[in-house]
């Protein structure tokens, strides 16, 4: 049996610039930093099954891969050549699916992670990030970009600078944890309780590219000056630059904000949150300020109200830390031989 | 016999002053990633460095936890190998002192770990032979060299390399042994933090 897992992430700015139809022209960039909120994939060879068992919020059981209606599992399966029969393979989260933390490119790398395992075959950091990415975006044709992909493989907080010829430079920010313990101790976060469906937004998105492609431009720059003020401590600065960004990543298409999120996000400004934005591609998810430590009650309440008001029963607080880690193994009972 | 001492302390504080800060980063990361997945830390190196490998052992597994040693539930665990003289000369013996570190090494190496090579030249066979096991796996090498670096200075993913005249093991050797408290102090500050913290949370 093995057993890995992949961490989600807060993207700070930079996200939509991680497109093909941007970054073909100019470089995309994003910072983002992986939390302590993962992703878990169980792959087990059951050698006396003749079928392959594959559990998510499903379960299914089939005598032939192309059976398979879970499109990940499918082609990861289809792209290794792993047959399949004999095989259960599970996937666990933390955190719910649709909260703009990047969870479902998490699935991918921890999945592909856990079947190289399954193949005796250790695989760096970068080719697994690339291979997660060829899954999702060449073979599936998710309307997506290529941050979250790299962002679970690598871990930490990085800037991810995608150039126009398909490669991605990995800068890891260093920061020390006194910097970071101030971070994690100003940072809210919320689920909304308004599961987003990213192909719409991304989609409508990548319709406008040409005519919003300023706004791209100053977003994928900003990340050069978030990445200072980070560097630097300066939690205002960076609260600011994100209410800037959300500002301009609002203005990209209708569907990303809507009037609940508009609403919750102006209740935590209002009650002295510094800077915020929703997470992800929008339209719902997750929603993420600085504000500081002796407002958090105030904001919180205010919070609550206006979900409550809304209607939004999935709405939540959700603790995490900032984390450092990336794509590991957990546990593989038959380890390398290489 | 002053100019004597001053010419050495003058060059010790020069090459520490001239230490790879975004290395040694690099390395503070790798070290904090390990021990958010509860992976392991090897420790080896020949001479005057393994026994600085022993010493961060026990810097590592007792002393950045010492203020609260009951309450962190998750510790480091620091290994150095060999783990036994028994093991050293064994492997030296039956199979070649290039092995004595990489043999006891794939004993216990897994993708989670990581590895904290210690060699002022760089070039210790035996060394390298086990950054090389570790490179394979995918597992992350730290390495404190000095000299030109060396081989090790080129395989190892935290470059700690301290420039010397080639020779200069006693300067290398004290600078390597400062950095190695470096890392104590501020693992020692970090779980402080992370105590005091939870102290909080829980309240």
């Amino acid at each position: 049996m093995i057993i890995t897992r992949a961490p989600l992430r807060i993207s700070f700015v930079g996200g939509g610039t991680d497109i093909k139809e941007f970054y073909e022209q100019y470089p995309g960039r994003v910072i983002s930093s992986t939390i302590d909120k993962y992703v878990y994939t169980v792959v087990n060879h059951a050698r006396l099954l003749d079928t392959l068992v594959v559990k998510y919020s499903e379960t299914e059981i089939v005598q032939s891969l192309s059976d398979l209606k879970h499109g990940r599992f499918r082609e990861a399966l289809l792209q290794l050549q792993i047959p399949g029969n004999g095989l259960e393979i599970a996937s666990f989260a933390d955190l719910p699916s649709r909260t703009g933390l990047g969870s479902s490119s998490s699935f991918s790398v921890a999945l592909l992670k856990a079947l190289h395992a399954h193949l005796d075959k250790p695989i760096d950091k970068r080719t697994l990030a690339e291979h997660a990415c060829t899954l999702e975006i060449d073979t599936l044709k998710e309307p997506i970009g290529k941050q979250d992909q790299y962002a679970a493989s690598f871990g930490g907080i990085n800037v991810f600078q995608f150039n126009p010829d398909g490669t991605v430079d990995v800068e890891p920010i260093f920061i020390d944890y006194k910097v970071r313990a101030q971070l994690e101790e100003h940072s809210l976060l919320f689920f909304t309780g308004i599961s987003r469906d990213t192909k719409n937004v991304l989609g409508e998105q990548k319709l406008k590219m040409s005519e919003k492609f300023e706004t791209y431009k100053q977003m994928s720059d900003s990340v050069l000056l978030f990445k200072e003020k980070l560097q630097a401590g300066d939690l205002k600065g960076m609260a600011e630059m994100l209410h800037e960004g959300w500002e301009r990543k609002r203005s990209l298409a209708n569907t990303i904000s809507n009037s609940a999120l508009d609403e919750l996000y102006a209740s935590a400004i209002a009650a002295g949150a510094w800077g915020g934005k929703v997470l992800g591609a929008g339209g719902g998810g997750c929603l993420f300020f600085i504000a500081p430590p002796e407002e958090h009650a105030t904001i919180l309440k205010g919070l609550e109200e206006k979900a409550s008001a809304a209607g939004l029963s999935g709405y939540k607080k959700i603790e995490f830390d900032f984390s450092q880690s990336g794509t590991d193994i957990l546990y593989n009972s038959s380890p390398y031989h290489a | 016999m002053r100019k004597y001492i001053d010419s050495f302390t003058e060059e010790v504080c020069i090459a520490l002053k001239n230490a790879p800060a975004e290395e040694i980063s690099k390395a503070i990361n790798i070290l904090q990633a390990v021990y958010e997945r509860d992976g392991r830390i090897y420790i080896f190196g020949n001479g005057g460095s393994l026994a600085m490998a022993t010493h961060w052992v026990s810097d590592f597994n007792k002393t950045v936890f010492s203020h609260n040693l009951s309450d962190h539930p998750r510790r480091f665990q620091a290994i150095r190998l060999p783990t036994t003289e028994e093991e050293l000369s064994a492997w030296a013996n039956d199979v070649g002192y290039d092995m004595v570190f990489a043999g006891p090494l794939q004993n216990y190496i897994q993708e989670a770990d990581c590895v904290i090579a210690i060699s002022s030249s760089g070039k210790s066979p035996n060394v390298i032979k086990a950054i090389e096991l570790a490179k394979a796996r995918h597992v992350p090498v730290i390495g404190l060299s000095g000299f030109d670096g060396g081989q090790l200075n080129v395989l190892a993913d935290a470059k700690i390399l301290i420039p010397t005249k080639p020779g200069a093991y006693t300067v290398v050797e004290s600078v390597h042994h400062a950095l190695m408290h470096l890392f104590t102090s501020y693992f020692q500050d970090y779980f402080d933090h992370l105590h005091a913290r939870n102290e909080k949370r829980a309240t």
